[in-house]
C-alpha cells in the first residue's frame, strides 16, 4: 500500500515538476549561465567572459537610467493604482448611486490585455486627434498639440498613468473584498465611539485592510517588474531611453543588440531584485498573519 | 430619575414588524435583562437603543434627553457586543482608550484612567498585548473596559458571555454583577440564557415575537409570571403544563387533570372552564404509589449529582412530565411512581395562555 502510495505520488507530481523545470528552471539556469558568456542569441561558438558582463553593469550609465525609471516606474505603478482603488472602494461599499456599474466599469480595462491597453493609450495621447489634446483644447480653449509619448519628461509618467488605468480595477476589486471582510460591529464601534470619516479611514479602515494590502502591493510589485509590453507597445522604452525600465532596458541589450550574454546579467540582477521583495514581501506577510490571523 | 424611557417604540423591518410598541422606563443604575427566544427582537430592541437601527415609531428618552433621531456617538450609551469587537492592530491599552484618543484626550489622562479601568477589570497586566493574544473571557473585559472608561450614561451588553464556555461565563457573571455594584451605573443586558438573566437582573424585561410579556424582578417572573409564555420560558427546567377542566366539588372549585382533582382556593375559576395548568419541575412530589391518587412510570432519569430529573409518563399528560427531585430518592427507570401537586404551586392560564 505505501509502496503504490509512492509511485502514485510520483506520477501525480511527475507533470507539474517537467512543466516548472522546462519553463521556468531551464530558462532561469541559462539566464545564470549565459549571464557569464559573450553569447550574441545565434553563434555557437561563444567564450566565457567570467564576471565581465556584471562589471559592465557597474559601468553601464544606460543600466543606471534603467534602474532609475525602474524606481521611478514601480513606485507610481504601485502607489496611484493602490490609492485609486482604495478610494474608488471605498466609495463604492459607501453605496453610493450607480455604485455597482462603476465598479464593474472601473474592473473593465483589467480585462484587457497591456497590448490592447497601450495601444488605447497611444491614441489618447496622439499629439494632433488624441483624446487628451481635444479635451484640453476643448476646455481651455487653445490649440495645443502635445506630443506626451514623444517628449522625454512625460513619456515614461504618461505610460504610468495607462498602466494606472488598467490595474486600478484590481486593487479596487481586492480592497472591496477586504471591506465586506471587515466585521460589521467593528464599524458599529465606530458609530458609537463618534469616528469622523476620516479618522475612521486612518485609524480603523487603513490598518484593517492591512491584509487587503499586502495583497495589492504584492501584485502591483510582481505585475510592474513584469511590465514591458504596455512599455514596449507605448514607447519602446524611448524617446533617449527616457522610459527604458529594466526589463526593457534588458530586450534592447538581448534582441536588439544581439548581446545576449549581457541581457542575461541583466535578467539575473532583475531576478534578485524580486528576490529581495518576494523576502520582504513574505516577511510582512508573517507578521501580518500573526495580527490578524 | 428615569434613566432610559422607551415610549411606544417600533420598528419595522419592510413589512414585518420586528418591534411591537415597547414601553419600558428604566431607573438610575438599575441592572435590566432583556430576555427571550431567539428573533424575539431583544438584540434589536437593544439597537435601537444604541442608534444602529433607526426607530420606526415611538420615542427614545436618554437621562431626560430625546434621542430618538440622534447618532449613536451623541446618546452617551457604550455598548459591550457577543464578539467582543476588539480592534486586532490595537494593544489592549489602545483598545480600551480608543474613545478617549478620538475625543483627543490628552495622552496622559488616557494612561492614567486605562490604567485605572484595567486594574478594575484586573486586566492591568495585559495592556501591551494584541486581542490574539488573550483568551475569551480577557478578550471580554476588553471590551467591557473600552465602554466603562468613557463613562456613558446608559451601559448596553449584547449577550456578551455567548461566545464563552460554560465555566467562564460563570466567573464573568460574577464579574459583571460586581462591576455593576462598584460603578452603580444603568445596565441593560441581553441574553437567551435565564440564569444569566435571573443572577444579574434586578429585573427582567421577557420578549416575544416583539412585544414585552412581562417585566418584574427575576422571583415575580418566576413566582407569579403573567402568562404561559413567561412560565414556560424562565425556569429550568421548563414548567410541566396539564390540561384541566374546572369542576365544582361539594360546592367548591377544584381542577380535573384525568383521574386527579384538586381543590384550589381560586375563586375566580369557574366551573366548566377548560385551562392549563402549570407546575414547576421542582414542586412536584414524589411519593410511594399507595400515598398518591396520581401514579406514574419512570422513563427516564438524569442524574445531576446534587439534584436529579425525572422524566415521567403519566394519564394526566400525553408529554412526559418533568420533577426534579432529590437524588436519594431510588427508583428506577420502569418503577412506578406516586406524584403530588401541592395546590399553593399551582398555575393556571386560560385558552389564551393568560393567568388566570
Amino acid at each position: 500500500m505505501e509502496k503504490s502510495n509512492w509511485v502514485w505520488r510520483v506520477v501525480f507530481l511527475a507533470a507539474p515538476v517537467a512543466v516548472f523545470s522546462l519553463l521556468v528552471l531551464w530558462p532561469l539556469c541559462s539566464s545564470f549561465f549565459y549571464s557569464f558568456t559573450n553569447w550574441n542569441g545565434f553563434n555557437p561558438n561563444y567564450k566565457f567572459v567570467g564576471f565581465d558582463n556584471y562589471a559592465k553593469i557597474i559601468t553601464d550609465r544606460l543600466f543606471l537610467n534603467a534602474i532609475i525609471n525602474t524606481f521611478i516606474w514601480m513606485v507610481s505603478a504601485i502607489l496611484l493604482p493602490t490609492l485609486l482603488g482604495f478610494g474608488f472602494a471605498l466609495l463604492i461599499d459607501s453605496n453610493v448611486p450607480g455604485g455597482k456599474i462603476f465598479k464593474s466599469i472601473f474592473y473593465l480595462p483589467i480585462c484587457l490585455s497591456a497590448v490592447v491597453v497601450g495601444q488605447i493609450w497611444t491614441w489618447i495621447y496622439q499629439p494632433d486627434w488624441g483624446l487628451l489634446n481635444t479635451l484640453i483644447n476643448f476646455f481651455l480653449n487653445e490649440s495645443m498639440n502635445f506630443a506626451w509619448l514623444a517628449k522625454p519628461d512625460t513619456s515614461l509618467g504618461s505610460v504610468i498613468v495607462a498602466w494606472s488605468w488598467q490595474q486600478t480595477g484590481l486593487s479596487m476589486v481586492i480592497y472591496l473584498a477586504g471591506l465586506t471582510s471587515i466585521p460589521e460591529e467593528l464599524l458599529e464601534v465606530c458609530e458609537i465611539e463618534g469616528t469622523s470619516t476620516w479618522q475612521k479611514i486612518r485609524m480603523v479602515l487603513v490598518p484593517l485592510l492591512t491584509p487587503a494590502t499586502v495583497v495589492v502591493i504584492a501584485l502591483s510589485v510582481i505585475n510592474s517588474l513584469k511590465g514591458f509590453d504596455i512599455l514596449y507597445i507605448m514607447t519602446g522604452g524611448g524617446p533617449f531611453h527616457s522610459s527604458d525600465t529594466l526589463a526593457m532596458h534588458m530586450y534592447n541589450e538581448s534582441f536588439k543588440k544581439y548581446l545576449m550574454g549581457y541581457g542575461s546579467a541583466i535578467s539575473v540582477v532583475l531576478f534578485l531584485l524580486a528576490l529581495v521583495i518576494i523576502r520582504i514581501y513574505f516577511r510582512e506577510l508573517k507578521r501580518i498573519d500573526e495580527i490578524y490571523g | 430619575m428615569a434613566s432610559l424611557i422607551l415610549r411606544n417604540v417600533s420598528k419595522s423591518f419592510g413589512n414585518t414588524k420586528v418591534i411591537n410598541s415597547v414601553n419600558l422606563a428604566i431607573e438610575h443604575g438599575e441592572f435590566v435583562v432583556f430576555v427571550g427566544p431567539s428573533g424575539c427582537g431583544k438584540s434589536t430592541l437593544l439597537r435601537l437603543i444604541t442608534g444602529l437601527e433607526s426607530v420606526s415609531e415611538g420615542q427614545i428618552i436618554i437621562a431626560d434627553k430625546e434621542v430618538t433621531h440622534l447618532k449613536p456617538s451623541r446618546r452617551e450609551v457604550a455598548m459591550v457586543f457577543q464578539s467582543y469587537a476588539l480592534f486586532p492592530h490595537l494593544t489592549v491599552a489602545e483598545n480600551i482608550g480608543f474613545g478617549l484618543k478620538l475625543s483627543k484626550v490628552p495622552k496622559d489622562e488616557i494612561e492614567t484612567r486605562v490604567q485605572e479601568v484595567a486594574k478594575v477589570l484586573r486586566i492591568d497586566d495585559l495592556l501591551a498585548r494584541k486581542p490574539r493574544q488573550l483568551s475569551g473571557g480577557q478578550r471580554q473585559r476588553v471590551a467591557i473596559g473600552r465602554s466603562i472608561i468613557r463613562d456613558p450614561k446608559v451601559f448596553l451588553f449584547d449577550e456578551p458571555l455567548s461566545n464563552l464556555d460554560a465555566a467562564l461565563r460563570v466567573v464573568m457573571r460574577i464579574q459583571i454583577n460586581r462591576l455593576h455594584q462598584r460603578i452603580g451605573a444603568t445596565m441593560i443586558y441581553v441574553t437567551h440564557d435565564q440564569t444569566e438573566a435571573m443572577t444579574l437582573a434586578d429585573r427582567i424585561v421577557v420578549l416575544n415575537e416583539g412585544k414585552v410579556e412581562q417585566v418584574g424582578t427575576p422571583l415575580d417572573l418566576y413566582e407569579k409570571p403573567a402568562n404561559k409564555f413567561v412560565a414556560g420560558f424562565i425556569g429550568s427546567p421548563a414548567m410541566n403544563f396539564i390540561n384541566g377542566v374546572v369542576r365544582s366539588v361539594e360546592g367548591k372549585p377544584a381542577v380535573s387533570m384525568g383521574p386527579l382533582k384538586i381543590g384550589v382556593k381560586n375563586s375566580t375559576l369557574q366551573a366548566g372552564t377548560c385551562l392549563e395548568v402549570g407546575i414547576r419541575p421542582e414542586h412536584i412530589e414524589i411519593l410511594s404509589p399507595s400515598q398518591s391518587h396520581l401514579t406514574a412510570k419512570v422513563d427516564i432519569i438524569e442524574k445531576l449529582g446534587a439534584e436529579s430529573l425525572f422524566h415521567l409518563q403519566t394519564e394526566v399528560s400525553d408529554s412526559l412530565l418533568t420533577v426534579r427531585a432529590d437524588p436519594i430518592i431510588s427508583a428506577g427507570v420502569g418503577d412506578i411512581v406516586g406524584l403530588n401537586f401541592p395546590e399553593h404551586h399551582l398555575h393556571f392560564f386560560d385558552r389564551n395562555g393568560k393567568i388566570v
